[in-house]
């Protein structure tokens, strides 16, 4: 299947943007669970960013024609405009380690010609069960079956990074 | 004509499907040995049928039609997630067949499922 199925033209652009620039970031939340094979729905992806100052988001976002609002009051910085309005910005992901640890429990994805690294369904879950959000509560029971299927079928959903 | 296991046939499917030809035989439950064994045959078919075909002057293939392969396939699921939810009563046996649905898809498929995405409504009166 074709990645501009799912993504737009300006969307696969700056994914594409962010990987040529070599900008560090995860794949993680809903989606990322979705890609491992948890029967859930979301209406976004959660891009978390291990230096969100990295001069590669500026560039990619000039390349696709959006922007970043910066972090307003209790709202943490976003992105704005129809080429990046389906990406959520992730600064920290609640019960983890840091970016960089748990970059070793994540891998890579190839989503059409655009390749993303995806943090494990194991450390989504972790993490849902320390944010306790009422929508990751809701969630949980499905990941976590998804994530015995995974183990009782002997699956990892990753490609070699 | 002789019938044989084709291996770039083989080979281009695990591509597709991510897999190295020892993980696809892992997770068929095929052996190595019997793997091989087949490759290297002359023919998978039974001698009758070749013999048969040849009578005919057609293909073996023509003779051959697969029996109901989605519903036996579609069973297997079902009998697959009922083991796996049977294993552990905490399990939703939904979320398992889900699940092993979505893991027969690929990942750019997977995605394209769970994204919700506003959509134009069709206003055809």
């Amino acid at each position: 299947m074709p990645e501009n199925l799912i993504f737009t033209s300006k969307e696969i652009a700056f994914l594409r943007e962010l990987e040529r620039h070599k900008v560090e970031f995860i794949l993680v939340g809903a989606a990322a669970a979705a890609l491992q094979g948890a029967p859930v729905v979301t209406q976004d992806i959660d891009l978390w960013f291990e230096d969100i100052s990295d001069p590669g988001i500026q560039a990619a976002l000039r390349k696709s024609g959006g922007i970043m609002v910066p972090a307003f009051g209790q709202n943490p910085p976003t992105f704005a405009g129809n080429s990046v309005k389906l990406f959520d910005i992730v600064l920290t992901m609640h019960g983890l380690m840091s970016f960089a640890e748990e970059k070793t429990n994540s891998f890579e994805v190839s989503l059409g010609k655009v390749k993303v690294r995806v943090l494990d369904l194991a450390r989504i879950i972790k993490s849902k069960e320390a944010a306790r959000r009422p929508k990751d509560l809701l969630v949980l029971p499905v990941l976590r079956d998804t994530l015995k299927t995974l183990k009782r079928k002997k699956i990892r959903i990753s490609l070699p990074s | 004509m002789a019938m044989r296991l084709s291996r770039r046939n083989i080979m281009r499917l695990c591509r597709a499907h991510g897999l190295s030809l020892n993980a696809l035989l892992k997770r068929a439950g095929v052996s190595k040995t019997a793997f091989y064994h087949l490759l290297y045959k002359e023919s998978v078919l039974p001698r009758s049928i070749e013999a048969v075909a040849a009578a005919l002057g057609v293909r073996a293939s023509v003779l051959l039609e697969e029996a109901d392969w989605e519903s036996r396939r579609a069973l297997c699921l079902l009998a697959e997630a009922d083991r796996i939810a049977g294993s552990d009563p905490s399990m939703d046996r939904d979320n398992v067949r889900h699940t092993l649905l979505l893991l027969e898809e690929k990942p750019i498929e997977r995605l394209q499922r769970s994204l919700i995405r506003a959509r134009k409504p069709d206003l055809h009166e």
